[in-house]
């Protein structure tokens, strides 16, 4: 059987004497987007942290194509999973393509230019993200949404399968949340990656993930099809508000996520 | 301008200040025109003979001393503000400066005559007692290894002022002098130590360019993007400390230097650490050779501590630094 781009099992991490995830288990497959979603501190960012072994797993195991995270140096690592942060300080005068570069670091030699792979991927994520008419701009001088963009094709350009995002829109109007996810979308269905997004915005994970994981105090509420698993009670349950609501996106279809009152 | 050659202007002023430095001093048995000379092969009379002695037992490795020490401390403040992602930080943070002076004055104490070993033995022993306190921390925090080296650098000065009033008021002159940091009276021992460690920083740093780029845009994206965050902090530590205790024990404290540099540095390329560790590496040594001239040559008939020039000229471009920062 051919082993899940992502798999987790059993994972606890946490800080100091709490453990802030409890004993999450999901498998993530190619092709697939998996949308995390869960009220502020359930523990979102976490499970992020523990997946990318910025925090020590406690309990449970992380594996990437079968492989141990543990056993992977940091260079192996990033060949196997990229991860756009929410957001970072650029600190240097670098342009776009010089800093989408930087995400070839895990596959270049020591020293040395960078080679003509380096230059192609970078050139293919700089395309995928729209941002090749900014390939010369200075990253200091980028908007909001054009600096989110830049972070996603520095991650696209480590050419992982596994993809781990942390509220990529959280900054961006409706329009550029809207290009973001339909890229990521995108990128599962004709690259085949795999690419958990960890969401804030309910309708914009119910949209365009394939499952949705409710996480709630540090463990998995809930996890499967939006039109499976969205409702009226898990929502209440998880969020502690009674006026939320779903109903069908008449445009589309999906579940969506509204106020009632 | 291409950053290139703004790195070969650079290199430019290295070697204008440095040819100055050789040409200029107390003693007129060497100048300009005699430089000249000795370089062009001109035959030796016993006057160029003189000038020779001069050229190589007092300036040159005066010169090269100066540089050396530039070098290294431009390298470590350069490492540090990386690795601290903090703008005010430098190498004698860490405590080394401080821990140098104890280990100089408890020599000269017990009555040796050189300072030079014990000074490289007090900085080192200070560094690697903040690096082994703060080594299970330095992944999650930082700062308080600073803190640490601020704290251990405290009571090191504590011990060493206590020493000092033990001592004539003519040896508390003499180590003054030493603990404002010169280069007068040190010669090719001192180039020895350290020239070849400034070398080898200015390899190591350009070689780690672009993992130090990355780190410097946070531990976290550096972690993803597959640098070994860990190793390459404690390293660039490390590295920072020896380059630093090194200078320390062969030149005393020489201050601002190491926080001027990187500064200046990044003015002048304003980019990745490819660019700007050669150009702090320069900056550090136009600094400390510009420094050592003005110290010998401000006041006629006596010699400054160098530390009093680049601590004049670091105390206006710290504030500058400051009030300049949005």
């Amino acid at each position: 059987m051919k082993s899940s781009s992502l798999s987790a099992g059993g994972i606890s991490a946490g800080y100091n004497a709490t453990d802030v995830v409890r004993g999450i288990t999901f498998d993530l497959q190619a092709g697939e987007v998996l949308g995390v979603v869960g009220p502020n501190g359930c523990g979102k960012s976490t499970l992020l942290r523990a997946l990318t072994g910025l925090l020590p797993l406690r309990a449970g195991s992380v594996q990437f194509g079968g492989r141990d995270l543990e056993s992977l140096a940091p260079r192996e690592r990033a060949r196997f999973c990229a991860v756009q942060p929410q957001t970072e300080t650029p600190v240097f005068d670098f342009d776009v393509r010089q800093f989408v570069l930087l995400g070839r670091h895990a596959r270049r030699p020591f020293l040395g230019r960078a080679g003509t792979n380096d230059t192609a991927a970078v050139d293919r994520a700089l395309d995928c993200t729209d941002m090749k008419n900014l390939a010369g701009r200075s990253i200091r001088e980028l908007s909001d949404g054009e600096w989110q963009r830049a972070l996603l094709a520095r991650a696209l350009a480590q050419e992982t399968s596994v993809l781990l995002l942390d509220e990529p829109v959280a900054h961006l109007d409706p329009g550029h949340s809207h290009g973001v996810h339909g890229l990521l979308r995108d990128l599962a269905r004709n690259q085949g990656k795999a690419i958990l997004c960890v969401s804030h915005d309910l309708n914009l994970a119910a949209e365009f993930s394939d499952r949705l994981m409710f996480m709630q105090s540090g463990t998995i509420r809930a996890l499967g099809r939006p039109d499976e698993i969205l409702g009226d009670e898990l929502l209440e349950e998880v969020f502690g508000c009674r006026s939320l609501r779903t109903a069908k996106n008449p445009f589309t279809g999906r579940p969506g996520v509204f106020f009632a009152s | 301008m291409k950053t290139g050659s703004r790195l070969a202007l650079l290199s430019i002023a290295v070697i204008a200040v440095a040819g100055a430095a050789i040409c200029i001093g107390p003693s007129k048995l060497l100048d300009a025109q005699k430089l000249w000379q000795l370089l062009s092969g001109a035959p030796r009379t016993p006057e160029l003979e003189r000038a020779a002695l001069v050229l190589w037992e007092l300036r040159l490795p005066r010169v090269l001393l100066a540089a050396a020490a530039g070098i290294n401390l431009a390298l470590g403040g350069l490492l540090l503000q990386t690795i601290f992602r903090n703008p005010l930080a430098e190498p004698y943070l860490l405590g080394l400066s401080s821990g140098g002076a104890l280990g100089a004055v408890a020599a000269l104490a017990a009555g040796a005559t050189t300072v030079v070993w014990p000074a490289l033995g007090g900085s080192l022993a200070v560094a690697a007692i903040v690096l082994l306190l703060c080594r299970r921390r330095i992944a999650s925090d930082l700062p308080s290894l600073l803190l640490a080296g601020v704290a251990l650098g405290a009571l090191a000065q504590a011990f060493t002022t206590a020493l000092i009033l033990r001592f004539d008021p003519g040896a508390m002159r003499s180590i003054l002098f030493w603990l404002m940091g010169s280069f007068a009276g040190r010669g090719w021992t001192e180039v020895w130590l350290i020239a070849p460690a400034a070398a080898m920083g200015c390899i190591l740093v350009v070689m780690s360019h672009r993992s130090l780029d990355i780190l410097a845009m946070g531990g976290e994206s550096a972690h993803h993007l597959g640098v070994h965050v860990r190793a390459l902090q404690l390293g660039g530590i490390a590295l920072a400390a020896v380059l630093a205790a090194l200078t320390v024990a062969a030149c005393g404290t020489i201050g601002f230097v190491g926080l001027m540099a990187p500064h200046l540095a990044r003015r002048f390329t304003g980019s990745g650490h490819a660019f700007t560790a050669p150009a702090a590496a320069l900056v550090g040594a136009v600094l400390t050779v510009g420094s050592d001239l003005a110290a010998r040559t401000i006041l006629v008939g006596t010699e400054l501590p160098v530390g009093v020039i680049t601590g004049a000229v670091g105390c206006a471009f710290f504030l500058a630094l400051l009030l300049g920062r949005r």
